[in-house]
């Protein structure tokens, strides 16, 4: 059966249709990520009088884009996977009241947020700012989704795409719970705090990536699910087998044993090669099976995934992982630029691969004008890559003045400006790749030629 | 590749067991050792408190600590050796005057008086973190290029030798050194050898607006030698 062949049902399950509004509150959260985003390299470029900064810190404001992020990052994913869980279990969602009352409260919670960093209401640690009383409406919201995931999971057909999907989903429940507690000794603070942040990215959301990532391509690849299956366990086996003891790589300069210098060396080279497997794997599907492929964008967008991954993630994190480059690179600009990157390359495009898959059938249509989605994604890539380069350099200049040289922070930072003005330039074009994205996922027009 | 999808699943299982291992038994090594490795028998009620401050101030969301956090903002491992107890009090209380003349400012953040001692004694626990040497900036052994270089440029007087060891973290000359106090490129046209010398030990009785903390570490030869090095600075 050819997906999007006349006669098959767009949208075979009515309750898949809870992810329509995940998906567009993501997409809103992601521009709005953006516009915080153009704030903060104008902070980095330009001075900000005294009179701004004691209203508005630059902290907060940077507190709510990495908030953003993650909150529409996870948004995505859920409603991912409430779009694939009743195509994969053969059986309407557990419950769909559940759903959106989940999605309110995630809503409710990062609204108050927000809003609150503006006040300076925050737990004031990198990433998990939010404060305690809202940490338990997030894990309240996080149950209602496991209970509903579950229940539909359990009585339903069992895949191992749902397997995958439900394991990622529970270990990146359990690992929020990490990041709760006050620590008493700042080291051991970093410590759980990357059990959160590490183990999220390169541990609990791959799981989820890979799943949803296989989901698509069993859809639009006339591949075996068989094959998908196979090629799933294997390469989810080598990111868990890299990522987990890879965590080490942040355990470099904490006050933890020396023994996390070899370990974390050792495991976070490896790291690349999940994803090389993941690039070749994609390649090899590419020539044996392209000219079957009927979804043209999704498809751009599955590759985009594969080799931001291997940019992001893989090369510029290679690129200062080992210990002995890492002491110079460690909390630099140098990290930001590989966090753009990755987080884009991963986490983004992978979100907008769903997106794309899934937002034109929940809208009713079936075929529709393909270059509108080109440009959104050529036009977003370059820019990521461009905006990442520029703090790329900026980040090698600060290693170098700053690290080696033993100049001050400030004689660093007065030669990185002009880097940040490019950074702004880049962001503005992004903003446009990503508007450009939106629009035309929120609005794609059945065409009756064979354009998709 | 010849694996069936239940010999696949295995190895998903396997691999990922084997690096949990490694994981959660290095976790466990981390637990016994770090009580040494941070001195934890320091870790008084009071750096406790400091920690707090850190968190409510939401200090982390510019500056970096043991490398993690924000960049926009210099780190503050080591903060306490590089600084002083009092050069963090007047940048946590004071921001409005230290950074008036820096392209980048600090927020304002009503900290009080006994939240700065909680936070400068939180600092100067974690500064003695055993993190085997980072930042490389802030090392002992590491002396920066423009200190090297003005020290060299000036043939090593005793006074420009007490002026890069004692002054250099607050103070500039010809765009080198830190840049919390003013730059003395010009000083010499303002103050004689004998009033730089007096105003080293007490600010205040030179000019009583000045946030410098008097330097009473220093002898009487070196604040000496230190007023003639900084008279000759006319700003050519």
């Amino acid at each position: 059966m050819q997906p999007g062949a006349p006669g098959e049902e767009l949208v075979p399950y009515k309750s898949q249709r809870v992810a329509y509004w995940y998906f567009v509150i993501a997409l809103g959260l992601f521009v709005l990520q953006i516009l915080v985003g153009l704030w903060l390299a104008i902070s980095y470029a330009f001075t900000i009088p005294q009179d701004i900064v004691d209203v508005l810190p630059f902290g907060m404001t940077r507190a709510m884009h990495t908030n953003l992020l993650v909150l529409w990052l996870l948004l995505g994913f859920m409603g991912g996977a409430y779009y694939l869980v009743p195509e994969e279990a053969k059986r309407e969602i557990y419950s769909v009241k559940l759903a959106y009352i989940q999605l309110a409260a995630f809503v409710a919670t990062g609204v108050t947020a927000l809003v609150g960093f503006a006040f300076g209401w925050s737990q004031g640690r990198p990433i998990l700012e939010i404060p305690l009383p809202l940490d338990f409406v997030v894990v309240v919201g996080a149950l209602m989704f496991l209970f509903n995931v579950g229940m539909t999971v359990i009585k339903g057909r069992k895949t191992a795409v749902l397997g995958m999907l439900t394991g990622g989903l529970v270990f990146l429940a359990l690992l929020y719970l990490f990041g709760m507690p006050f620590y008493r000794n700042l080291t051991i603070d970093w410590f759980y705090w990357w059990w959160v942040v590490h183990l999220w990215v390169e541990g609990a959301w791959e799981l989820v990536t890979a799943a949803i990532l296989a989901f698509v391509l069993i859809k639009i690849t006339s591949v075996d699910r068989k094959v998908i299956e196979k090629y799933l366990y294997l390469e989810t086996a080598l990111f868990l087998f890299t990522g987990l003891a890879g965590t080490g790589h942040h355990y470099y300069w904490i006050g933890a044993p020396d023994t996390w210098l070899w370990i974390g060396g050792i495991f976070s080279a490896l790291e690349v090669l999940p994803i090389i497997a993941m690039v070749i794997d994609t390649f090899l599907t590419q020539r044996r099976h392209g000219h079957v492929i009927k979804h043209k964008v999704v498809w751009l967008f599955a590759i985009g995934t594969a080799v931001g991954h291997l940019i992001g993630a893989g090369i510029w994190g290679f690129a200062h992982t080992l210990p002995q480059i890492n002491y110079y690179t460690h909390g630099s600009q140098v990290t930001a630029s590989h966090g753009h990157m990755a987080f884009f390359g991963a986490y983004a495009l992978l979100n907008l691969t769903m997106f794309w898959y899934a937002l034109p059938r929940l809208r009713g249509v079936r075929r529709y004008n393909p270059s509108g989605a080109h440009w959104g994604f050529w036009i977003m890539g370059f820019s990521v890559l461009g905006l990442s380069l520029a703090m790329g350099v900026a980040g090698v200049l600060q290693t170098y003045i700053e690290r080696v040289l033993g100049e001050g922070f400030m004689t660093a930072q007065a030669q990185m400006q002009f880097w940040f003005k490019i950074v702004i330039f880049f962001g503005v074009c992004l903003l446009a790749g990503v508007l450009i994205t939106i629009w035309k996922l929120l609005t794609p027009k059945e065409t009756a030629a064979e354009t998709e | 590749m010849p694996v069936s999808n239940k010999g696949s699943f295995y190895i998903f299982i396997v691999g990922t067991a084997i690096s949990l291992v490694i994981f959660l038994g290095l976790t466990l090594q981390t637990h016994e050792q770090v009580d040494a490795l941070t001195h934890a028998e320091k870790l008084s009620d009071e750096v406790v408190a400091g920690k707090h401050v850190w968190e409510s101030k939401n200090c982390n969301e510019c500056h970096t600590i043991l490398g993690f956090g924000v960049y926009y903002a210099p780190d503050l491992t080591k903060v306490y050796k590089r600084i002083g107890p009092e050069g963090i009090r007047l940048a946590v209380q004071q921001p409005e005057v230290i950074y008036a003349s820096s392209f980048r400012k600090m927020p304002d953040l009503n900290v009080t008086d006994q939240e700065t001692s909680d936070l400068i004694a939180f600092l100067e626990w974690t500064g003695n973190i055993d993190n085997n040497d980072w930042p490389p900036q802030d090392t002992d052994d590491a002396m920066s290029a423009s200190e090297r270089r003005l020290a060299g440029g000036m043939g090593l007087s005793r006074g420009a030798a007490v002026f890069q060891e004692n002054c250099m973290r607050c103070h500039s000359i010809g765009g080198s050194g830190g840049g919390t106090g003013p730059a003395l490129d010009d000083i010499g046209n303002k103050y004689d050898a004998a009033t730089i010398t007096r105003f080293i030990l007490s600010p205040t009785s030179i000019n009583p607006n000045s946030k410098m903390p008097p330097q009473r570490g220093l002898s009487e030869d070196d604040r000496a030698a230190v007023g003639e090095f900084l008279a000759k600075q006319d700003g050519r």
